[in-house]
Formats: structure tokens, sequence, C-alpha cells
């Protein structure tokens, strides 16, 4: 007989090559894909836009690169995390592939961690994409580029930030067992933290909770309010602002974060905003990391365990 | 090692229904076992739980001498698994397919470029294997389900329906790959409502039915038990008064009667008796034209047991 006792990694490497030619040959992947370069592309072509409405020359500009934290932004990570997360589990028992699959000699641990490996794996090659053509389109674009040494930084929170949501997309899979109910469970959540949260701390002064929450994060601002006389330069304290933080944090490591509210009843327009309170970037970032961690790590574990115990009836 | 599967009042329940009530199932090794019943009896979901997709809920399992338990996949590298109508993941070519579950089985490099166009060839897929499964067709996609149940050169092979979707040819062929196991040492357990396909290859049978054995050993033995006496129906000319006197004075006849140009002869044994009967026909002067054994189908013997049991009379 040829087959033999297998290490671990080799059944481990198996299962991410599986995974890994899923996800590249996804049409929802390639899909993603082109309105990643797409939204890359706008952020590039933009001053030229500009400079068509205007009739004004593109200005140099040697931050672009690392200003635009190189075109991705929150709801970017959100739908990669869709399009690579939501085959993870809930797809292989929607199509009856897991039947072949968990009849292998491979335990589901292997396969759970192999195929969010190979999710991994997907993402950093594709962000290692567009992180390479925004680089160069920003050089070609906009002139020769500071702080270039920092981009690596943009690909680690960029990861951070998708893997966050990547580990809710597998949580209402392997729940649900169910694509649809992932990706909407997910959707659900971005869009409470995203939208409906902002503007209830906007409103009520209570953005702090959303600090603790992954997504955007609340919003506060460095150096005045965020409007006014005196506009402060905004920062997102949440899980999608990881990189931009760290870079700024880099940049700039004295810099304190305040935070603002809406007076609503507000007689004159100055006294529109009431300050609630400040913090050190330094905390913001650590705060953002640590909720990132443990959101991950409890998603997953409790995804990983439900696997683990889940009877195939398809 | 005699039995390669061995259950004990192995129970398995879905909320309030016993898919499966106390099964007792032993599979002798170097044997084709056919596993039948009607559909809902609990075919694969024994199946399904001897490769550890499913748990059971009461009894104990044993595969080639080994515990089952949940989620020890070990005992899966010995063992080559069809579902029934596989569903075989469409985003991977049949040879990758092919490939990456060598990898997982633990198959060295040489070995699964060996096994893998072997199988293709063998299955008839060798000039689609570079295509996605997802084009190919549902016969194809059963053929490959078989190459794959193969990939490991298992001890057990455990097919679920193999016949679905096959035309005629094939499933003739996949008949002849399971008498070629067989030679080859391999035990083949085969579930199938296709009785004439069991008929054909099985040495032993097992029919359950609402979970429950109703009959298990060689055919022969089932039908021993179900039928009682085997009627002989021979088409005679030149039929007359001696013809029958002989017949009768064989030992193991218990009734003769004629119905036109048919003989119908009752005998009380379980060997084949046709030769004798045939002889002292042609002794009384009657020229035999055609014989048979009435009844002894393994249709007949599985209707019967079916309706035995409805009645309470097994």
């Amino acid at each position: 007989m040829s087959v033999s006792h297998a290490s671990w990694t080799a059944k481990f490497l198996a299962v991410v090559r599986y995974e890994i030619l899923w996800n590249i040959r996804k049409k929802k992947f390639l899909g993603m894909l082109v309105v990643a370069f797409a939204i890359s592309t706008l952020f590039l072509a933009g001053g030229h836009i500009v400079s068509a409405i205007t009739g004004e020359p593109v200005e140099p500009n040697p931050d672009f690169v690392i200003g635009s934290n190189v075109g991705l932004v929150g709801f970017v990570f959100f739908l990669f995390a869709i399009v690579t997360a939501m085959n993870i589990i809930s797809a292989e028992f929607e199509s009856g592939t897991i039947v072949p699959l968990l009849a292998k000699p491979v335990s589901r641990t292997t396969v759970f961690f192999g195929k969010l490996f190979a999710a991994f794996l997907t993402l950093l090659a594709t962000y290692c994409f567009l992180m390479i053509y925004m680089t160069i389109g920003g050089f070609v674009v906009y002139g020769p580029q500071n702080n270039l040494h920092l981009v690596p930084l943009s690909l680690l929170g960029a990861l951070f930030s998708t893997l966050i949501w990547i580990s809710i997309v597998l949580l209402f899979g392997t729940l649900s067992r169910s694509s649809l109910i992932a990706a909407l469970g997910a959707l659900g959540v971005w869009l409470g933290t995203t939208i409906i949260g902002q503007i209830l701390g906007m409103l009520a002064g209570q953005g702090w909770i959303l600090t603790y929450i992954p997504g955007v994060g609340n919003v506060g601002y460095v150096g005045g309010p965020p409007s006014g006389p005196g506009v402060g330069t905004a920062v997102s304290t949440g899980t999608d602002s990881i990189g931009p933080n760290l870079i700024n944090y880099i940049l700039h490591h004295s810099w304190k974060v305040t935070y603002y509210k809406i007076d609503i009843g507000a007689p004159t327009p100055g006294q529109v905003w009431i300050k609630l309170y400040s913090e050190p970037l330094s905390t913001v970032i650590l705060t953002s990391i640590a909720v990132a961690l443990i959101y991950f790590i409890v998603f997953v574990a409790i995804s990983w365990y439900v696997f683990r115990r889940a009877q195939v009836t398809e | 090692m005699e039995f390669v599967i061995e259950t004990t009042n192995l129970t398995k329940k879905y909320g309030s229904l016993v898919a499966v009530d106390k099964l007792d199932l032993k599979v002798k090794a170097d044997t084709i076992h056919g596993f039948l019943g009607p559909n809902g009896a609990g075919k694969t979901t024994t199946l399904k739980i001897l490769v550890g997709l499913l748990k059971l809920d009461g009894g104990s399992v044993s595969v080639l001498g080994q515990d089952i338990g949940w989620d020890k996949p070990d005992v899966r590298s010995r063992i080559g698994y069809m579902p029934e109508l596989p569903k075989l993941p469409k985003h991977l070519k049949g040879r990758e397919l092919l490939d990456i579950y060598g990898r997982m089985y633990g198959m060295a490099k040489e070995a699964r470029e060996k096994q893998v166009p072997k199988l293709l060839d063998m299955v008839g897929l060798r000039e689609r294997g570079n295509d996605l499964i997802g084009t190919y067709s549902k016969g194809m996609q059963q053929r490959l389900g078989m190459a794959q149940a193969l990939l490991n050169e298992p001890e057990l092979v455990i097919l679920d329906e193999p016949g679905l979707g096959l035309d005629p040819v094939g499933m003739v062929e996949v008949r002849d790959l399971m008498k070629e196991m067989a030679k080859e040492g391999v035990t083949v357990f085969l579930s199938s409502h296709l009785l004439h396909e069991v008929e054909q290859v099985c040495t032993h049978v097992t029919i359950i039915n609402k979970g429950v054995e109703v009959a298990s050993g060689t055919l022969k033995q089932i039908s021993a038990k179900v039928r009682g006496p085997v009627t002989i129906e021979a088409e005679v000319d030149k039929l007359s008064k001696t013809v029958i006197k002989k017949v009768k004075e064989l030992s193991f006849v218990t009734d003769v009667s004629e119905d036109g140009k048919k003989l119908l002869v009752e005998v009380k044994t379980r060997d084949d008796v046709r030769s004798e009967v045939s002889q002292a026909i042609t002794a009384g002067g009657g020229i035999v034209i055609d014989m048979n054994l009435k009844g002894e189908s393994l249709e007949d013997i599985f209707m019967d047991l079916l309706a035995k049991r409805k009645k309470g009379r097994l």
C-alpha cells in the first residue's frame, strides 16, 4: 500500500491547496478583485479628475501613498472578508462537498485551520498586489513618495482589519451552514457599527462603545473639533483603522485624540461641538489591536468548536 | 480479523425519529457485502457513521478492528468511501482533486503520479482529467467519485448506491470492478436499492428496514429463512403421468403439480437439485425444454421479508 501516516503538515497543506484553488477560481472573488483595483485606480486618478474639472495642474503629493492607506478602506475589508470566508464552512455543507472531504483521514481541526490559513494567504497575496499597484501608481501620478518604508504597516493593518470580518463571516457561516446568512449577518454587523453606531455616537455622545466593537469604531479629532475654525484631523478608533493609526503613531507619536458630540440645542454655530474626553493615539492603537485579537480569537474558537461537533446530515 | 465491520446495538436518532435501531452488523473480510433496504431504511445513516460523518447515539462500531470514535481520522486512511451521488468540488479539475485527496491520504508524490492517471484511465476520465469537475456530467462525477474511493488502495471500500447515475455499460463496469477488488482481497460494503445489482455481485447481504435488521447472511441463507420450500418450474414436452410419477419418487420432492405444459415441483432442500429433477423427467419419457427456480430472485426475497416484517412474522 502506498499510503503512509502522513505528517500533520502535509495534510494541512493539502487542505490549504484545496481552499486556495477554490478561492481564486470563484467568480465572486475575481469580481471583488476587479472592484478593488477599480477603487484603487479611482484613488490614483482622483487628482487628474479634479484637474480636468478645475483646469488646474495636478500637484505633486509626496504623502499620497501613505495618506490614502494604499486605497484600502473599511468597506473593501468587509467585501474581501465576505468573498474569501463565505465558503470556508457553509458552502462545503451547502454543496455537499463536505461529505467526501471529511471522509478523508484528516481531522476536522486540520480542515478548519487549513481553510482559515488559505483565506489569510489569499488576502495577503491580494493586498500585496494592490499595494504594489498603488505604490507604483502613486509614484507615477504624484511624484516621489515619502515614508514608503511604512507601507508594510498598511499591509499588516489591512490583514488585521479583514481577519476580524472573516471571523464574523465564519461564525455566522458555521452556525447557520448557509452562505447567504453568513453574508447577511456580517452585513448587518457592518451596517450596525458603521452607520447606525456612528449616528448614535455623534448624537448621544456614547460613541466610546464603538471602540469595543469590530469595525470603523468611534471618531475622534486631533488639533480641533470636526468643523468650524481650527478644524481637526479625524482619527477612527476601530479595528478597520489599525493600519493608518500605526502609521500616524510613527509619524506623530504625540498625537492626542479628542472626542466630541453634537450639541443639538446650541444657539450659535461655534457651540455645536461639546468636548467629551481625550486619549493618546497609543491608547487608541492598543485598544483596537486588543479588541481585534479578542473578537478574532473568540469568534474563531466558537466556529471551530461548532465545526468539530457538526454532524454531516447533508 | 474475521469482521472488517462490526456494530453492536448501533443506534442513531434524529430528534424523536430512530433512524438506526440497535443494529448488529457484521461484514466479513474479503467479501462483497450488500446492504439493502427501502428508502429511509437507515442505510446511508449507517454508512455515514462508519466513516465518521455522523455520531452514534448508542452502541459501538468497530471498523478494521478499530473503534471509530469521533473525529479520529487514522482508520479512514484504510477505507475508501463513495457517497451517494458524490458532490465533488466543481472548482477543481478531476486530476487536481485526486492529487489533493491523495495528499490528504498521505500518499507520496511518486505514488500519486502513478495512481491518479491509473484511476482516471480505469473510470474512463483520462481525456477529461484536466477539465473542471463543474463541466462533468452526473455519470462522470459518479465515476470520479468511484476513483477517489479507490485512491488509497483501501482494505475496505464502502459504496453508497454506486449504480446511481450510471448508464448500463457503466453499471457493468462498476460490477466488474467490485468483483476484481474482491479478488484482490478488498472487502466491499455496498449499499444499494438496485436488487439486481446486489444479486449479481454480493456474496453476503444484510437487509434493514426502518433502522432494524431484517435478515443477514448469504443469499442462500436468507432465502431459506424466508421462503420455505423452493419450487422448480419445468417446461416439459411429452408430459405424462409417468413423468410425474418418476419425479414424485425423488426423496426431496414434497409436491408435484401440472400447469399446462409446465410442471411445478416443490422441493424441501435448499440445494440446487434441477439436474436430478431433469433426469427423472427424462426417465419418465418427457423432454425438458426449460427449467427455473421460481421466486428465488433477491427481489422476491426482499419483498417477502418486508411483507413478513410488516405482518410481524419476522
